[in-house]
């Protein structure tokens, strides 16, 4: 189960377990945000490289706008995927 | 314990279920089983991309043993593809130059603990461990 979502504060919330086959429900909802974002991984448990993707999509886009995304609340088990795919380098990252 | 799964991402929730049933059984902590449920999903979503049109069922056996984990898959009458391979990913790549995909595999090579691959008569297995510690 995978939802994702604009929280009261702005803020993108993502929950559950986002594998390859809810990639489409997260890209539909990536594809219609402008500007800075933040994306909030709190209630996130998994992420697989399919939804690395996404992100890497999504934060090309953003930044060629000038803009990006932060990525916060990250579980340990995420930062690692984040970690030895070299995303520190290309996002902002904040952990638990 | 065996199980087979249809080819298609739709089967991953139940590749899931399947999994936890069998870790659940043995202790595994979580540290162990973030990096099994993500290789079984990039081994898995690779066989599935690269035969899409072979009806075969692939082949889970998953055990659990304490607090290691030990995987097998096998796809059957499928060309070779061996994901022991390096994938030569340059994780230091700055934003423009990225594209996305190519990151499943080098994944799984980076957060298992042994990976081995075989191939005859057709039929493709993957093996992999995790352990706890």
């Amino acid at each position: 189960m995978f939802d994702i979502e604009l929280g009261e504060n702005g803020d993108i919330l993502c929950s559950g377990r986002l594998d390859a086959a809810q990639c489409a429900k997260a890209q539909d909802f990536m594809d219609s945000i402008s500007g800075p974002s933040v994306l909030d991984f709190s209630q996130l448990e998994y992420i697989s490289s399919a939804g690395l993707g996404i992100l890497l999509k999504t934060q090309k886009r953003l930044v060629e706008g000038g803009a990006g995304l932060r990525i916060i609340n990250v579980n340990n088990h995420i930062h690692d995927v984040f970690r030895y795919s070299g995303f520190h380098s290309i996002f902002e990252i904040e952990t638990e | 314990m065996q199980k087979t799964f249809t080819r298609s991402l739709d089967s991953l929730s139940d590749i899931y279920e399947f999994t936890e049933g069998v870790l659940a059984s043995g202790d595994i902590e979580d540290a162990v089983r973030y990096p099994v449920h993500l290789a079984m999903e990039e081994l898995f979503t690779n066989m599935v991309k690269f035969c899409p049109d072979n009806d075969n069922q692939i082949l889970f056996d998953v055990a659990a043993n304490d607090g290691n984990v030990s995987v097998a898959i096998t796809d059957f009458d499928v060309d070779p593809f061996d994901v022991t391979a390096s994938r030569n990913v340059d994780t230091e790549m700055p934003l423009d130059g990225r594209v996305p995909g190519g990151l499943g595999l080098h994944l799984v090579q980076q957060m298992v603990d042994s990976l081995e691959y075989d191939y005859h008569d057709r039929q493709s297995t993957v093996k992999f461990t995790k352990e706890s510690g």
